[in-house]
Parts: C-alpha cells; sequence; structure tokens
C-alpha cells in the first residue's frame, strides 16, 4: 500500500475545495510511503476538472467524461475507481468525508477487501504502517487507528483539516477505459443544486453561528451574514435556530446537524448545549458572544464576551471591514 | 414485501461522553444502552412503507449486539417491527467496519429482504460506511440519504439529500437505502405496541450460522485501534463583560488580531 489513489468527487467539473487537500496530501503520503500519488476524475466535465488538478503535486490523473457516471447513481464511479485501483496494484484511497464519500468508501470496503478509516483529520506514517488520526464521538476522543497491511486502505478525509498547495505539478493526464460488461440500474431522474454559489459550511474557514439568543429568523441576515462576509466566512446555526424554522436544517451545526472545524468559529446567541458542541469543539478558534457569562459555552470558548449581540456584532463587523479595506 | 431494517445498540446519547483518564476508554458506567437514534428513523421509514404497501408487508429488526443487551431490541418491536434477530457472538468483539459488515450482510442474506433500510449515522464511532459494505456484499443496489420513498410497480422511487441539494431516482429491489432526519420523526411506542412486543420473536443468530470464509473480530479486522484518547483540554478561556456595543467589539477584534485571525 504505497500508493495512493484520490477520488475526486465533482459535478460538471465543480469540486469542494477538500479535493484539493486531499491531491496535496496524497503527494506527501506517497513521498512518505515510497510510491506514486494518483487521482481518478470521471464524469461529464472532468477532462476540464483534471486540468486545473494537474497545477497540484500528483503524479497522474485517470479521466473519462463518461456520462453514465451522471445518469446513474453511485456505481459507475465504484467499477472505475476498482479499475483504477487495480491499475495501481495496491492503493491507499482517500476520499472525501462527505455524505458521497461515505457512501463510496462503504462501497470499496467490501469492493476492494479493504480497512477504512472514517473522518481524518491528521495521518502518521511510521515504518511503512499507515496511522489516521480521527476525532469520534463528536471530539470526545481522539483516535488513531492503524491499516493493516494488505493491498488497499480507505481514508475518508475530513474537509478543511488538511491544507492545499498547487505547485510542483506535471501530472500525466490518462485516460481510463470504461469498464467493460457493466449494467447500471438506480437512475438519477432529476438531480437539483440547491447550494450553487454558497460556500459550503464544512469548508468555510470562518463560521458564524446564530443560536436561540437572536430571537428570529432576520438576526441570521442583518447581524450574522455581514460579518460572515466580512471575515469571509458563512454563516451556521444551532438546533434551536433550525428547529424554530428561523433558518434551513443544512446551516445547523450539531449533533444531528453538520461538523465543522474552521480555524475561527464565532458563537452568537448560542448556551452551547452538548447537541451543538459535538458539531464544533474541534473549531481553532472560538468566540462566543452571549448575554449569559454562565452558559456552559463559557467552559469551551476561547474569548467569552458578555453582553449585548445586537450592539457588539455591527460595531465587530466595522472593525473587521475597516482593516480589510 | 419483506422490509428488513438494522438497528444498532449504542450508549444513551443524551449522557456527555467522557474518557476514564486511567482507562482511557469510554465511560460507560451510569449509561443506559439504547437504540441508536438515527435507527429509529429508519425504523420509522420502514413501518411507514409497511403501512401504505399493507397486505403481508412485514417489517424486521436486525442487531448485531451483545446477547445481554436483546431486551433492548423490544422498543423496536413496541414501535412496530413484527420480529427481531439478534446476532451475538463472542468471536464478534473488536470487528471493524470491514468486519462488521462483512458478518452482518450474510446474516442479511441468510435472513433475506426485498429492502433494506439502514439508519444514516450512528451515534457512537460513526464512519458512515457501513450501508456502502452491505450494498456491495449483498450485491444490491444502495440509495442513501432517503428523504421520502414509494414503492409502486416492484420499483423504489425516492427522493435523496445530496452534498449540495437533492436528487430523484429509481432504483429496483431488493435494493439497501438510508434514511435522512428528514424523513420523519419516529413514532413513540403506543402502551398496546409496548404490550404486544413481549409476546414478540427475537430470534438468535450466532457466527457459525454464517458461513463465513475469512476471520472477523478484532483478529480478522484489517484496522487497529492504537489509541482512544480525550482530545487536549480546552481550557476555559478568557471572559469579557462589555459594558456597550463598541467595547464588546473591541475586545473580540484585539483577540482576533492577536490569534492573527483578521
Amino acid at each position: 500500500m504505497n500508493n495512493v489513489l484520490v477520488y475526486v468527487q465533482h459535478k460538471n467539473a465543480q469540486t469542494p475545495k477538500v479535493t484539493f487537500e486531499m491531491a496535496t496530501q496524497a503527494r506527501k503520503l506517497a513521498d512518505q510511503l515510497g510510491g506514486k500519488a494518483y487521482a481518478l476524475v470521471v464524469g461529464a466535465g472532468s477532462s476540464t476538472l483534471a486540468q486545473t488538478l494537474k497545477s497540484y503535486p500528483l503524479d497522474a490523473i485517470y479521466v473519462n467524461d463518461d456520462g453514465d457516471v451522471d445518469t446513474y447513481l453511485l456505481d459507475p464511479v465504484i467499477d472505475y475507481l476498482e479499475a483504477a485501483a487495480k491499475t495501481i496494484g495496491s492503493a491507499l484511497v482517500l476520499v472525501a468525508n462527505t455524505l458521497t464519500g461515505k457512501d463510496v468508501a462503504g462501497r470499496l470496503v467490501a469492493r476492494l477487501n479493504a480497512g477504512v478509516c472514517a473522518d481524518a483529520t491528521d495521518f502518521k506514517i511510521e515504518g511503512g504502517k499507515i496511522v489516521a488520526v480521527m476525532p469520534k464521538m463528536g471530539g470526545a476522543a481522539i483516535t488513531n487507528c492503524e491499516l493493516r497491511a494488505g493491498d488497499y486502505g480507505i481514508v475518508t478525509i475530513r474537509p478543511n483539516a488538511f491544507a492545499a498547495h498547487a505547485g510542483g505539478g506535471g501530472a500525466t493526464v490518462q485516460a481510463i477505459e470504461k469498464p467493460a460488461g457493466k449494467t447500471y440500474s438506480v437512475v438519477v431522474e432529476k438531480d437539483v443544486e440547491e447550494s450553487s454559489g454558497e460556500l459550503a459550511l464544512e469548508e468555510a474557514p470562518v463560521v458564524v453561528a446564530g443560536g436561540r439568543g437572536l430571537g428570529g429568523p432576520e438576526p441570521f441576515e442583518t447581524l450574522l451574514k455581514p460579518l460572515a462576509s466580512a471575515l469571509g466566512g458563512a454563516v451556521g446555526a444551532s438546533r434551536a435556530a433550525a428547529d424554530a424554522g428561523w433558518v434551513p436544517y443544512s446551516l445547523q451545526i450539531g449533533q444531528t446537524g453538520k461538523t465543522v472545524s474552521p480555524p475561527l468559529y464565532i458563537a452568537v446567541g448560542i448556551s452551547g448545549a452538548i447537541q451543538h458542541k459535538v458539531g464544533m469543539r474541534s473549531s481553532g478558534t472560538i468566540i462566543a458572544i452571549n448575554k449569559d457569562g454562565q452558559s456552559p459555552i463559557a467552559e469551551f470558548s476561547d474569548l467569552l464576551v458578555v453582553g449585548d449581540a445586537f450592539a457588539i456584532v455591527p460595531e465587530l463587523t466595522k472593525l473587521v471591514q475597516a482593516a480589510k479595506s | 414485501m419483506k422490509i428488513v431494517v438494522t438497528v444498532k445498540l449504542v450508549p444513551d446519547p443524551n449522557a456527555e461522553k467522557r474518557i476514564d483518564d486511567s482507562t482511557k476508554r469510554l465511560v460507560r458506567t451510569g449509561v443506559e444502552t439504547v437504540l441508536n437514534p438515527y435507527d429509529e428513523y429508519a425504523l420509522e421509514a420502514a413501518l411507514q412503507l409497511k403501512e401504505k404497501a399493507g397486505g403481508d408487508t412485514t417489517v424486521t429488526v436486525f442487531s448485531m449486539a451483545p446477547e445481554a443487551l436483546k431486551e433492548t431490541l423490544r422498543k423496536a418491536l413496541a414501535m412496530g417491527a413484527d420480529d427481531a434477530v439478534l446476532l451475538s457472538d463472542a468471536g464478534l468483539e473488536g470487528s471493524d467496519v470491514w468486519a462488521s459488515s462483512y458478518a452482518i450482510a450474510h446474516a442479511l442474506k441468510k435472513i433475506g429482504f426485498d429492502l433494506l433500510i439502514v439508519g444514516g449515522l450512528s451515534d457512537d464511532g460513526s464512519t458512515g460506511a457501513t450501508p456502502g459494505a452491505l450494498a456491495e456484499y449483498l450485491q444490491t443496489p444502495l440509495v442513501t440519504n432517503a428523504r421520502k420513498a414509494e414503492v409502486a410497480d416492484g420499483k423504489l422511487k425516492i427522493e435523496r439529500e445530496t452534498d449540495t441539494g437533492y436528487q430523484d431516482v429509481t432504483a429496483p429491489l431488493p435494493c439497501v437505502i438510508t434514511t435522512a432526519l428528514t424523513f420523519g420523526e419516529p413514532r413513540y411506542a403506543s402502551l398496546k405496541g409496548i404490550m404486544g412486543a413481549k409476546k414478540k420473536t427475537i430470534a438468535a443468530l450466532t457466527v457459525a450460522d454464517l458461513g463465513l470464509e475469512q476471520p472477523v473480530g478484532q483478529g480478522g479486522s484489517k484496522t487497529q485501534l492504537l489509541s482512544f484518547a480525550p482530545p487536549p483540554v480546552r481550557g476555559k478561556g478568557q471572559v469579557v463583560e462589555a459594558a456597550d456595543g463598541p467595547s464588546g467589539a473591541q475586545a473580540i477584534f484585539a483577540f482576533l488580531k492577536e490569534k492573527k485571525l483578521v
């Protein structure tokens, strides 16, 4: 298992940032393991995306613009990945820890008869041994998990945990043949994009999240959004805010929502119940604004400002805007 | 139609998870074992599909867990499942995702199903990879994160959540699906359901029943847990009382500058 293969999830060449984080990490891992770094890009728009990927430090990029990948759900991707993995011979397969990535990883576990480590935020390579570091149980534990020796291993990668650096490119782009003799039965009849243009919450470098203390939907637009924009980040919410219907569930951070670990997390009017805490406690720096100095969030924020968020946030937005201009 | 729902038994998620400093293990003392809350959504989906289909549609609950936890499955039976199957074997202890999926898939093959519904998440060491591995071993399609599902003319029509929106897909049966939390809140067990559950069957399977070709358990696993430790302690940070908006904003801004975040 000294080679590394990155599965590139995309739609019409639009790919999440984690793809480039994986491409960068693949090089490091391949160098430490003494192998090569590969990527697989299949489906409409792949040739275009491969050109972008070429500026990352990979050795080879396997490409096929096969429309079946978009017409049928998942199965063609797995056949391509199996073909690529078998061509390479032995490989550590990196997959983004997204909804799609989890499905891909699961299928590969059985298809390649391989172990999986999920939601990795770091690696330790010692004497050819591959160890993935993963926060588990909502960050209550950090586990080190070794992939035992074998031809293949799979690791899903948490977005925003690894750095992406272009450079050291020069990968060859190679056509990969469509796996022969396959028929597919799960048809995608309709595919609707709802979040185009919006910065994905899991990948945002800054998250400004609001909770019950905001009292309604308007402050998410008028108070949080300008601060998030000024900081180049995205708006999130606690379960209380999502349950109240103030924001869509897609913005909910916590146990039943998304897990984020941005370098900067600002919690506004969020008490910090366990439900919320497990979705954000691995963030870099946590700042809270709350009118109650005794709220649970005081226990795990780096800075708690006790005061009126409606007065503080607009002033803070102005300071950040002024600093940026 | 035979619907099978897999459920996981987990420590009560409402209890805060803590690692014992000396043993480096999860503290389970005083923490009740419950049905993984996300799996209750899968069961709710199964019960809704059964109600719609009527006729001879049945719902079987499947779990892999120590025999001592058998009675926890009564809750699923009280919610409305017809019967349950529990796979228990000391030889399964320490199984990783590969080994558990491999063993569970063989058990499910034995049980048989038209539709297998798996919860989308588990509340303990979640990887999200199990449904995919099961589908692969069972050689059926996989449709994850369903928020609506119906069976018409022997086909499944599903609306599913994706990373960036949603999709409508059709799939043949047999099929493996997972449910999103938006599928619908799980029902409460009625008193009648609770009474009725006492008479329902919980069948037992062991590894010897499965005819496995590869070893499972900790020894057969393809990953090995090396360490399990609490995260670095996040000490209580500074607390600043802000007299007014500008002073609160200044305190935060100075902090951001100090941390080089602006």
